[in-house]
């Protein structure tokens, strides 16, 4: 079975093709290179007019593990605004800040979304998480592992045991917990908090182990490049939300020394403390720091008006935070020796000067970072927005008038702190195409993924081209996964399961050991009881594990 | 994983939500277990029970699974308003029953729904702050038990818990105080050196609010709070010199005094986090409640007591199984008992209405319409089960072939004729 796409306006800049009219033919899965004859194919798709790209990847968005489901058991009120009758999915389920999981993937897919990343899962948590990606149908998946709060690494970096030790570590847990890439959430300070510090600097000491964030981040970075993982450190810095952080992350990526480190929601780590409001931006500080250290790639979490849910696994910021919950309801956790979580819904207003400021500096912080493929769109879902408001955020983007005109709507003191209606930037599909395909599928290092050259899986979006970039990006015409239409004229018309990627790294045995005699001696589970073995993600064949390779380097 | 007869395994125990992984068991030859190592009273006890006969039954007469899986279906088919309760099960087995009751149009609830659901509203009209099993064996220099009864469940909460051989050198420094707060004959459970503070188990909630209102400086007018003064005093004094707290209570044997005493745990909990550190933890969840709540969670987006139909609909209030049945407003009830303990389904469905999967022989086998005979997770077959935290899942291995099916793959069967 050959199918020919015909005529699409083709955006594949992992291919350096950007908007040519060409058409693409899909055989077993896969695109493959246009027969010598056009009339080879058994079935035609005509696209003319259409615009073409890979599917989607969201490479941060909160869709599985315990705070997630903490949040969706919080807020009945949220799930009732939006709830998905029978008919409308495969299943029904229930949708906006915290969504059921089924509902998730189908409005994933609904918007071209083929594969979504959960960037903060427990080793702790880690059975549960992967049971909810399970659960989350149409889109891959893959989950970051947290490190650098449990108290096994602290006292073996305190105890300043060699990188190759610590390496083994971090083999291990990427091993045990079937997770992609490491994650690090506020270095130490999620465990400080258990020792009752309320904040932590970069350079200041946890007091019970007595190391740094600096050190935290170096030595996980160091592992990161160490093991070849394709995605590096995951880095959710210090301070978050707090104004002056931005000199936080300047040193956190001077810091870094040249290695490489992916920062996350930077927007919420980009405030300076000038003005009447002792809170301003520093979005383009950050972004002459990014532009000038190819080592960073970053994605925004930009914020958008409305309510919403923060979930983080950052307990010590957001116990700060749960002041301004809104209802006034939170969770906090500290969690099995391993992390800890806090869950607060709020609400952004556009006429809160504070608010408005931090949508203002995510927008800034995409117009000013020179390089769309180091820096991603995300929405920090639902950390900043329900990852639905994507579509609203590339017209923002892509059309400065528009995105005027929501500026003028906004706290006018916010207004004028920000230096955003003097950017004339406007992004062009083919950039879009880099920041949520090419890029992401890079820098994870997801093979066949984010392009359309032959030998690429058939993931394809179809949208057709509205000038109203919010529209044309909502409801595309046509997703294709694995060959296979999954959602039409915006509708789901076909569910599939999706696979869950992981990486195996090497690492000497010996270190599973000492953690055996670790659990056994501390711990209220056994070592191997933690471990989620592969076929609990195969599971009968419903789930598929796709293992990528990773070459250690010396 | 099957054990040869004779044969020592490991095993995690089902039977309370501790999850306990580190069981020693030897197979007897009736299929049942001795727990050599690890053990608490009540494994012991359950694991001693034999197997159930894999015999499915249609009004007490043998049938085979094909046409108990049929009749099974025609009674969810027939009814108005099914019911599938119960639910205790695991993971694989609640993601089975809501996929069933949204096949169906039925109601979901769980055994101990009341407990759960109590829980389930402090956490959508205020909140907490938490903490897990290992949290509170390293970390806390105090754990203040709220009127627990390790004679009835979690006794290894103990062992495991509040009298490890070993605590790590970053808590080193600090000895840990146990304190009891309840009923005094709860004593002779506890480990030595516990200090025992009596309090009538209606008054709990009082003495928690007038030791909240100390901390918060603010001035009793009585002197009567369930407690003695002085051991009032004596409390205020541990909280205050402790750096870590964990305030440990059941809700499922509070009874009436569960809200407002779990209130009262969160208040104190927030009182505690201003100066220094505290987080609560809740024993429960038995019976595959958390895996219930959790799995519903997620799928539903809300924690048991929705009904499904058109779409998703949450009543805390209006489902509850034992009142759904009694008032008439559930006509067919499929109950799931995985466990073996709670084998029938509160009473008032007609027998030709009522569908029991159960892991032990229903009380009145006549009075039953279909009974479908399943395995026990962790021991029949593998299975998923969340523990009392909510942050630790466990995969549980089969320790003997029985032929037993799961939950899950009976349910299977059933949403496959619907």
């Amino acid at each position: 079975m050959l199918l020919r796409l015909r005529g699409g306006r083709i955006y594949d800049p992992e291919n350096g093709v950007n908007g040519e009219i060409r058409d693409l033919y899909v055989r077993n899965g896969r695109i493959v290179k246009a027969p010598s004859d056009p009339r080879e194919a058994n079935e035609t798709i005509d696209l003319k007019g259409r615009v073409v790209m890979a599917g989607a990847i969201d490479l941060h968005t909160h869709i599985g593990g315990g705070k997630v489901n903490i949040a969706r058991m919080m807020l009945p009120e949220d799930h009732e605004r939006d709830l998905t009758p029978s008919g409308r999915h495969p299943h029904i389920g229930c949708g906006h800040a915290a969504p059921s999981t089924r509902t998730a993937g189908y409005r994933y897919a609904e918007m071209g979304y083929v594969a979504c990343f959960e960037p903060a899962m427990l080793a702790a948590n880690a059975r549960q998480a992967h049971l909810e990606m399970a659960d989350t149908p149409m889109v891959d998946k893959g989950a970051y592992v947290l490190l650098g709060n449990d108290d096994f690494f602290l006292r073996n970096l305190a105890a300043g045991r060699s990188p190759e030790t610590i390496r083994d570590y971090v083999a291990w847990t990427l091993t045990a917990a079937q997770a992609l890439a490491i994650k690090v959430v506020n270095p130490g300070g999620i465990n400080a908090f258990k020792f009752n510090q309320r904040k932590l600097d970069l350079d200041e000491a946890n007091a019970a182990y007595g190391v740094t964030p600096r050190q935290i981040l170096l030595s996980l970075a160091d592992a990161v490049r160490a093991l070849g993982l394709a995605h590096p450190l995951h880095i959710h810095g210090c301070n978050l939300g707090v104004p002056g952080n931005l000199d936080t992350t300047l040193d956190t990526i001077r810091g870094l020394e040249g290695l490489r480190a992916h920062l996350t929601h930077v927007q919420f780590h980009s405030y300076g403390t000038e003005g009447d409001y002792k809170f301003s931006s520093g979005a383009a500080e950050i972004a002459e720091a990014v532009n000038k250290n190819p080592n960073i790639s970053l994605d925004v979490g930009q914020i958008m008006f409305g309510r919403t849910v923060t979930e983080s696994g950052d307990s010590m910021r957001q116990f700060a935070g749960s002041a301004f919950a809104d209802p006034k309801k939170w969770v906090g956790m500290d969690i099995e020796c391993d992390a800890g979580c806090g869950v607060v819904p709020f609400r952004y207003r556009n006429r809160n000067f504070v608010n408005a400021l931090q949508w203002a500096i995510g927008l800034e912080l995409f117009l000013l970072c020179d390089d769309p493929w180091r820096i991603f769109l995300t929405t920090d879902h639902p950390n900043g927005a329900p990852f639905t408001s994507y579509p609203h955020l590339i017209r923002l983007l892509m059309d400065r008038s528009f995105r005027n005109d929501m500026l003028a709507t906004i706290h006018p003191d916010a207004a004028a702190h920000s230096r955003l209606a003097s950017i004339d930037r406007e992004y062009s599909l083919y950039e879009i195409a880099i920041m949520t395909r090419a890029a992401p599928a890079r820098s994870l290092g997801l093979k066949g993924f984010g392009s359309l050259a032959p030998g690429a899986r058939a993931h394809i979006t179809v949208y057709i081209d509205h000038d109203d970039r919010e529209r044309m990006f909502a409801t595309p015409e046509y997703v294709f996964k694995d060959g296979q239409i999954i959602v039409q004229d915006g509708r789901v018309v076909a569910e599939v399961q999706g696979a869950t990627h992981v990486v195996h790294p090497d690492y000497d045995r010996r270190i599973e050991q000492e953690l055996d005699d670790y659990f056994e001696r501390y711990m209220t589970l056994r070592k191997d009881s933690l471990r989620v073995s592969d076929d609990e993600i195969r599971d009968e064949g419903r789930g598929e594990l796709v293992l990528h390779p990773t070459t250690a380097r010396p | 994983m099957t054990a040869a007869p004779a044969d020592i395994t490991l095993a995690t125990c089902p039977f309370c939500s501790l999850l306990c992984d580190d069981l020693s068991l030897s197979t007897r030859p009736d299929q049942s277990f001795s727990i050599v190592r690890n053990g608490c009273r009540r494994a012991e006890k359950l694991f001693r029970r034999r197997p159930v006969a894999p015999q499915p039954l249609i009004a007490g007469q043998p049938v085979n699974l094909e046409t108990a899986v049929a009749r099974a279906a025609r009674i969810l088919r027939r009814a108005r308003h099914p019911l599938i309760a119960g639910l205790a099960t695991d993971v694989e087995g609640a993601r089975a029953s809501v996929n069933l009751a949204e096949r169906c149009g039925g109601a979901l609830d769980h055994v101990n729904g009341d407990a759960l659901m109590s829980m389930s509203r402090l956490l959508q009209t205020r909140g907490w702050y938490s903490t897990t099993l290992s949290e509170v064996r390293n970390r806390a220099d105090l754990v203040l038990l709220i009127d627990v009864d390790f004679q009835a469940r979690h006794e290894n909460f103990i062992r495991r818990c509040l009298t490890p051989d070993a605590r790590p050198e970053a808590a080193s420094g600090t000895t840990r105080t146990i304190v009891h707060l309840g009923a005094r004959s709860a004593k002779r459970f506890l480990p030595t050196g516990t200090h025992v503070l009596p309090c009538h188990p209606s008054r709990l909630t009082e003495a928690l609010l007038a030791l909240n209102a100390r901390l918060r400086g603010h001035p009793l007018k009585t002197r009567d709070c369930g407690l003695k003064p002085a051991d009032l005093e004596r409390l205020v004094e541990l909280v205050r010199a402790a750096r870590y707290t964990a305030l440990v209570f059941a809700p499922g044997s509070l009874g009436a005094e569960r809200e407002p005493l779990s209130s009262a745990v969160c208040d104190l909990v927030e009182s505690l986090n201003r100066e220094a550190r505290a987080a609560l933890l809740s024993l429960g969840g038995d019976e595959g409640g958390m895996s219930a709540v959790s799995a519903c969670a997620w799928l539903t987006g809300f924690p048991l007591r929705v009904q499904m139909g058109r779409t998703i609909s949450f009543e805390p209030q209006r489902i509850n199984a034992a009142k759904l049945i009694a008032t008439g407003q559930a006509d067919a009830v499929l109950w799931v008992d995985a466990f073996g303990n709670q084998p029938s389904p509160p009473v008032g469905i007609p027998p030709d209405a009522t569908v029991i999967l159960g892991a032990a022989h229903p009380s009145d086998i006549e009075q039953c319409g279909v009974y479908i005979p399943v395995g026990t997770p962790g021991l029949d077959h593998p299975g998923r089960l969340v523990r009392t935290d909510s942050v630790v899942t466990l995969a549980l291995t089969g320790q003997r072939d029985t032929g037993l099916s799961s939950v899950a793959g009976v349910l299977t069967r059933i949403l496959d004729r619907l």
